[in-house]
């Protein structure tokens, strides 16, 4: 690389860091960082599918306790791999102590996962109490996720407590569409603020983005299907415009440019679906498109510049 | 040939290296900003986020804007339509040409959303024009023909990977005109896919560790893919794709001895992709070997005609790991980490995004993320993932 030997001689970067770096130009060494991820992450997956297909097919023939121990057992090792190879804690980003180390917590916390459905399957502890069982194992994963910081098992305990508010919703009185609607919106404010409240706290800071993007998706996805409703949309349409200019800002303060990308996408969904319904003839819809398209790309250019992200 | 200066596109390669390197500490903040500035580019450029949704609104407006012209004026017949669509195609192309050359434009969703419609109004006024009215004739090959065209030219012109993967797509479209004899189509396929892979090969002599050579490892790594999808017969064929489920040892309308060809192919093409990726330290290529390699292993079953079990994604996954953790324990033994030139260490940032993605990924496919409202103990289902213990079992 031309460059990297001028830089050399004008001082810029030591020799050391020259003969390092016109290495990794020439990609010596060669990392698999990448393909040795793809095969762990693959295998667990795959791993636990089987996993969960066998125990489905041959639960029967293979008895209770065999199945509650191999599933305990794989649960148990890769806590027994965890917490023994595990850095103290940190509240800070802490780096996996090894390749495997996160895919083994991973297989941990997704045979946990079997292992529950199969407990409840067959011994009816909290008949009809799905809901208890979410809960547990989001905190369960939560847990998991903070000590060994770990966003795979992050996303899971996210995921089951969005399980919990799926359920918790069928003990609502008269559940219905705009109860589902309600529960998201809840569900989102909760999570965003718990990941607020926890980098505030300088807790896995790292995490933020991860519950924020979740927490934006959903709150707009509900706030949507409110302003699709043929009636009773205006709460919803005035809501979608206050969520817009609030992902927008902080989109552009915090240089977030997904933020600024969900604020144009589902605006622009929610307010076109609010004033093409109103135009009748298709003359005046594709015009509609036509203008409000372009409109859209000047301000955007506009947006790009102005914060620096065009360059 | 090319929209863009070889000297812009090799400086945006260093500014790229630049930033990872910053990333992953090797360089200071300092240090960063001093060798950026030796490094100028006229190019203009946008984030991935705004870049798709610049590519959306322009699909948007530009579409809505033909439509509207179909609207308004109504060109009627077909011909009409199609001459309309050609000189839609021109305009589109033009357009782009007129982002880049005039704006600057780079990688910037508005002058690619520009060139993917002309292709698109290319094809669709073409088969208007001629085909319309004729079923199913023998020269409609013209058409993906034409799209295959003009998708290499938007690749050589603007360096679009997805614009070759387009001309892979309409290649594979262009036989099934010709014959019905399937085997025909897929030799067809893979000996184009392979024609063009030896051109590619040759091609990247030239360039050693440059942004051509960057560009030309992705599109190997998509002629290897297709290769291999017009070769395994399991994932290319529709007719195979019932033995996924039912044990039929039966290669169908395919002669015995090409069913039983593609399957040594099937295993030859992994170890030739990941021997020449490791031998030429192509990133890309290895990863498509990579990935390649575990669809032979999930297709051999169903390709031999044997029975499958519950257990063989737990086999599958065993395999999986224990080769990662093997090569990993290999690699690790060497001096610092490194072994004949090899490391299981991170030296980019970009490999710690994906890792975030793999994260995502996990979310997304999770089905506790699904309201569960069912709670039936008769130990159906049996998914997994997330928390799956909203699974019905």
């Amino acid at each position: 690389m031309v460059t990297l030997d001028g830089w050399k001689e004008r001082g810029v970067i030591s020799p050391e860091q020259y003969a390092w770096l016109d290495g990794l130009t020439r990609r010596e060494p060669f990392s698999v960082f990448f393909e040795l991820n793809i095969l762990l992450y693959a295998g667990v997956v795959a791993f636990v599918a089987g996993l969960a297909w066998t125990v489905q097919s041959y639960s029967r023939e293979l008895g209770d306790v065999v199945v509650l121990a191999v599933l305990s057992g794989i649960l148990a090792a890769c806590l027994w791999y965890c917490f023994s190879r595990a850095q103290a804690w940190s509240a800070a980003e802490s780096p996996a102590p090894s390749l495997v180390f996160d895919y083994v917590l991973y297989l941990g916390a997704l045979s946990w996962s079997v292992e529950l459905g199969y407990l409840e399957s067959r011994f009816h502890l909290l008949p009809g109490q799905w809901d208890i069982y979410l809960l547990a194992t989001a905190c369960f994963f939560f847990v998991l996720a903070y000590r060994f910081d770990n966003r795979l098992v992050l996303s899971l305990a996210l995921s089951a407590l969005a399980g919990w508010f799926g359920i918790r919703i069928q003990y609502w009185p008269g559940s219905s569409e705009a109860s589902y609607r309600e529960l998201a919106i809840l569900y989102s404010v909760v999570t965003g603020v718990a990941g607020i409240v926890l980098a505030r706290c300088s807790i896995k800071a790292h995490f933020l983005q991860t519950y924020l993007n979740l927490a934006a998706n959903v709150f707009f996805l509900a706030v949507l299907s409110g302003v699709f409703r043929r009636e009773g949309y205006a709460v919803w349409f005035l809501f979608l415009l206050a969520a817009c200019g609030a992902s927008l800002a902080y989109g552009l303060r915090k240089k977030q440019f997904s933020f600024v990308v969900y604020a144009a996408v589902y605006g622009y969904a929610g307010v076109s679906s609010v004033l093409v319904r109103g135009i009748n003839d298709s003359v005046g819809v594709l015009g509609y498109f036509v203008v409000t398209g372009i409109v859209m790309l000047v301000l955007l250019t506009k947006i790009a510049r102005r914060s620096g992200r065009e360059t | 040939m090319r929209a863009y200066s070889a000297g812009d596109e090799e400086n945006l390669r260093t500014l790229g290296l630049l930033n990872d390197w910053t990333s992953e500490g090797f360089l200071s903040d300092a240090q960063h900003l001093t060798m950026q500035q030796d490094v100028p580019c006229g190019l203009r450029r946008t984030n991935v986020f705004l870049r798709l949704v610049f590519f959306l609104f322009t699909l948007i407006s530009a579409v809505a804007a033909v439509g509207l012209y179909f609207a308004v004026f109504r060109p009627g017949e077909s011909q009409g339509a199609g001459v309309s669509l050609l000189i839609f195609a021109a305009l589109s192309y033009w357009g782009a040409e007129a982002a880049v050359s005039q704006k600057r434009l780079y990688r910037h969703g508005v002058e690619e959303a520009l060139a993917v419609l002309s292709v698109i109004f290319l094809c669709v006024g073409l088969e208007l024009i001629f085909f319309a009215r004729i079923y199913q004739s023998r020269a409609e090959f013209i058409v993906p023909g034409c799209g295959a065209v003009a998708s290499l030219l938007i690749y050589r012109r603007f360096g679009y990977q997805y614009a070759f993967l387009a001309a892979m797509i309409c290649v594979a479209f262009m036989p099934h005109y010709w014959t019905t004899s399937h085997t025909a189509q897929h030799l067809f396929i893979a000996g184009a896919y392979a024609a063009g892979l030896i051109t590619v090969i040759r091609a990247r002599r030239a360039h050693h560790f440059d942004f051509v050579d960057d560009e030309y490892s992705i599109t190997e790594a998509l002629l290897w893919l297709g290769i291999y999808a017009a070769i395994n017969l399991q994932i290319s064929s529709i007719e195979q794709l019932p033995k996924w489920w039912y044990s039929l040892p039966d290669p169908g309308e395919f002669s015995k001895s090409f069913y039983w060809t593609t399957y040594a192919l099937i295993w030859c093409l992994p170890a030739g992709m990941l021997w020449r990726a490791l031998r030429g330290r192509d990133r890309v290529v290895a990863r498509v070997g990579v990935i390649v390699a575990i669809l032979t292993l999930i297709t051999n079953k169903p390709y031999l005609g044997w029975q499958r079990h519950p257990w063989d994604p737990m086999l599958l996954g065993i395999v999986l790991t224990g080769v990662a953790v093997a090569v990993k324990r290999w690699l690790g033994a060497g001096e610092d980490g490194i072994r004949r030139g090899f490391t299981a260490r991170r030296f980019s940032a970009a490999d710690k995004r994906f890792q975030n993605l793999l994260s995502v990924g996990a979310l997304a496919t999770s089905p506790g993320f699904a309201p569960a409202t069912n709670s039936d103990p008769t130990f159906s289902g049996g998914d997994t993932g997330g928390g799956g213990a909203s699974s019905s079992f």
